[in-house]
């Protein structure tokens, strides 16, 4: 594929109260994953495996910092080469100017016109896959549409208010795009927009330079959803593994997925590998005292405890008499001997004392906050003391 | 100047097709890690690392020195591989002939001090130290050495010094040695003095061809000043079978004093992207180290898994070094043994290195039955 076919845009401006504290000082772009990624890795990595060249992404004024702490110089991402570029814009500048009744969608359409691509694709990092744009694409030329909206079928307890749901024919044309509503709920399995679009570049730049005029969201994932009913759009069913993370919930449950080895094949052993930022770590060491099943680790670790059904990020240190079942363990924490995290996820840099326990349950999992130091034990709701064995 | 062009024949078909400080170790490095690490911490800038013997794995690995820190603006990495001039081509017949034929280089650096590597070894070490001392001694030339156990001091070059620590004279593998002092094969010169010494040998007919073997004799006997420094710390010569897989099992633990957790003198590698490793439901792993992108459901004790390797259900592994992207079999058994890079061992191998360590090649098949049809 000719190099600047395709441009893409990443937008990072959505928060969720629900995945507090977790997005505290984050944006949900930077929430870590599966050990040594972070949420933005999948997106990019598609983008990038699709030869795409240019991006240019959308975050929150005072979100930046673990952005670029993360991206860097792109050069993971190969974004740092001759032809390949990439570009942060804030989305507070565009409404800034919308404020002042000027052209605010001018810095984007200035990148659009400036990438000579003939489509672009739109994507965010809340909804987790490896997906081959170039598939996309092909179907997009085939239909010959304004747009290609992709979506999966999925359970509706895996999709949150603020999603948009497609009804479609049997043939795939959509008939109605709406919000998704608990109450309203008809079936089991609703069709869920994946927020990837699809678009021809020149027909995006005209639709935005009228939108404008009239005021249409400076929100583009926003505006490009409102455009899917009033325009021609077909629609890409994508099959492979997805989680779309909105809380606390839905994060835990998508961590947890990485442990089922069908799941983690499928997002990080495709033929599209996933690119995060290189650490140059130690092998993670397992002491004679070490007991892991069914879990996950990265680079960087002593492991002297017990480990079950978890997942170890780069550089954390589990004593001995330890017992770590069915959490999330996010860079750097240390667990101190004899201490027991059951059903927990522990953001980056979390000490947890000797003996100390944390227990949450699978609905509620606890969640400590980054440098939290945890010097007692603390037990999730519905949780007696009475369960714990000690 | 790393010296990286030697063939390891002694390390079997582990190199066969790859130049010996190309060699996978402990997990995620390759042997020259330890000396380009050293090099980027101890500050040094341009570093020439030359090559010769299958040297596609080396530069591939080697690149331009972005892993190490060292393709900055004012540093760099160059390959130098022997090449034909207006007077013909040459190898490199030794050390210092190596030297020799990259005057070039070294020239467009000009530097007053030249720092001559070997890119076989493990060990950490502040070149910076051995500069300072190599001043204060005024000297033109500086070996570092080891104190090695008297026994074994016929195996290497001994430095009998006086007791300032100049060198009083130098014996190659002496069956009776008067000091326990080892070269370590690493040298400070004076470059300018050196490039003459160089230049005038090959001018003539009495080519020096080897730092041990002729250029220090020639100093000594030229009454140059030439000193110790005396270094103190792990240090591994990795050049045989028995010394690399011993050298990985000592790796292994994490209170060893090479340390290699210290975030101060961080020992860098090319890194590769893979997923984290897994242990299933079936795994077992003890005394261990473990990196990205393995997949473990069998049983591992007192061993190293490099990248991407994997270790089927009930296998055993036990005392033993698996290399990058080896692919372990059902009910395997290994103890006390290396397996190359990309080997693949079929079920119900067994490999028993009691006797003598056992070594499975590069991308080497064994065990595995073809199905015909």
């Amino acid at each position: 594929m000719r190099a600047n076919k395709i441009c893409a845009v990443l937008g990072n401006i959505q928060r969720y109260n629900a995945l507090l504290p977790l997005t505290n000082e984050r944006p949900l772009a930077t929430l870590p994953f599966a050990c040594k990624y972070r949420l933005i890795d999948f997106p990019l990595s598609s983008i990038v495996n699709a030869n795409i060249n240019t991006v240019y992404m959308i975050f929150n004024e005072g979100e930046t910092q673990s952005v670029f702490d993360h991206i860097g110089g792109g050069k993971e991402w190969n974004l740092d080469g001759v032809h390949n570029r990439f570009f942060i814009h804030l989305y507070q500048d565009f409404l800034k100017l919308k404020a002042h009744n000027q052209s605010y969608y001018r810095p984007l359409i200035d990148y659009l016109e400036k990438s000579k691509s003939e489509y672009t694709v739109y994507m965010s990092s809340k909804m987790i896959c490896n997906i081959d744009l170039r598939a996309v694409l092909k179907i997009h030329q085939q239909q010959n549409n304004e747009m290609t909206v992709v979506y999966k079928k999925v359970e509706s307890e895996k999709i949150c208010q603020t999603d948009a749901v497609l009804s479609l024919t049997d043939n795939g044309q959509i008939t109605e795009v709406r919000p998704y509503m608990e109450h309203l709920q008809t079936s089991e399995q609703e069709n869920l927009c994946m927020d990837i679009y699809i678009v021809q570049t020149d027909w995006l730049i005209r639709e935005l330079k009228e939108g404008q005029q009239e005021g249409t969201p400076a929100d583009i994932q926003d505006f490009l959803r409102k455009k899917i009913h009033t325009v021609k759009s077909s629609t890409y069913e994508h099959t492979g593994y997805l989680s779309n993370i909105f809380d606390i919930n839905s994060y835990y449950n998508a961590s947890l997925d990485m442990l089922n080895q069908q799941k983690f094949s499928s997002l990080l052993y495709s033929n599209q590998k996933i690119y995060t930022k290189l650490k140059n770590e130690v092998p993670t060491y397992y002491s004679e005292s070490s007991e892991v099943n069914n879990s996950q680790f990265a680079t960087g670790c002593i492991i002297e405890g017990k480990v079950e059904g978890s997942s170890i990020s780069r550089g954390t240190v589990i004593d001995k008499g330890t017992e770590i079942i069915d959490s999330i363990i996010m860079p750097s924490a240390k667990i101190c001997a004899g201490a027991r995290v059951q059903n927990a996820i522990l953001d980056k840099e979390v000490v947890v004392d000797p003996g100390v326990q944390i227990i949450g349950t699978r609905e509620n999992p606890v969640v400590i906050e980054k440098y939290q130091h945890v010097t007692n034990d603390i037990l999730a709701n519905g949780v007696a003391v009475g369960d714990i064995e000690r | 100047m790393i010296l990286a062009g030697g063939k390891g024949s002694r390390l079997g078909k582990l190199t066969k097709n790859i130049a010996k400080p190309a060699v996978p170790f402990g997990g995620r490095y390759r042997i020259i890690d330890f000396t380009l690490s050293n090099c980027a911490n101890s500050g040094i800038k341009n570093v020439g690392v030359v090559t010769q013997y299958q040297p596609l794995a080396l530069n591939n690995h080697v690149d331009n020195g972005t892993s190490w820190g060292l393709d900055g603006i004012n540093s760099g990495v160059t390959i130098l591989q022997p090449y034909a001039g207006s007077e013909g081509g040459k190898w490199f017949e030794g050390t210092a002939h190596a030297i020799y034929q990259n005057i070039a280089y070294i020239d467009e650096m000009n530097p007053e001090y030249l720092l001559v590597l070997s890119g076989d070894h493990i060990y950490k070490m502040d070149y910076e130290e051995m500069l300072e001392t190599h001043k204060a001694n005024e000297a033109s030339l500086t070996v570092a050495v080891l104190e090695v156990p008297e026994k074994e001091a016929s195996r290497f070059g001994i430095m009998n010094t006086d007791e300032n620590d100049r060198i009083i004279e130098f014996e190659e593998k002496p069956e009776n040695p008067k000091s326990n002092l080892a070269s370590m094969g690493i040298y400070i010169f004076d470059w300018s003095r050196l490039r003459e010494v160089l230049l005038s040998s090959y001018s003539k007919d009495d080519h020096m061809l080897d730092f041990g073997k002729h250029v220090i004799p020639s100093y000594l006997e030229g009454g140059e000043n030439v000193f110790v420094y005396r270094f103190a710390g792990y240090w591994k010569d990795v050049g045989t079978i028995d010394s690399l897989w011993e050298a990985n099992m000592e790796f292994i633990n994490p209170e060893m004093n090479l340390d290699i957790r210290d975030k101060s003198w961080r020992v860098y590698s090319r890194n590769t992207i893979s997923p984290p490793n897994f242990l299933t439901d079936t795994a077992s792993v003890t005394d261990s180290l473990i990196v990205d992108g393995c997949y473990v459901a069998g049983q591992i004790e007192n061993s190293i898994l490099s990248n991407d390797v994997q270790v089927k259900e009930g296998s055993k592994i036990t005392d033993s070094f698996i290399m990058p992207g080896a692919s372990i079999g059902r009910d395997v058994t290994i103890h006390r043994a290396i397996i190359g890079e990309g080997a693949v061992v079929g079920d119900n191998t067994v490999i028993d290195g009691t006797e003598e360590v056992g070594v499975v090649g590069y991308s080497e098949v064994i065990g595995v039955t073809m199905d015909e049809g």
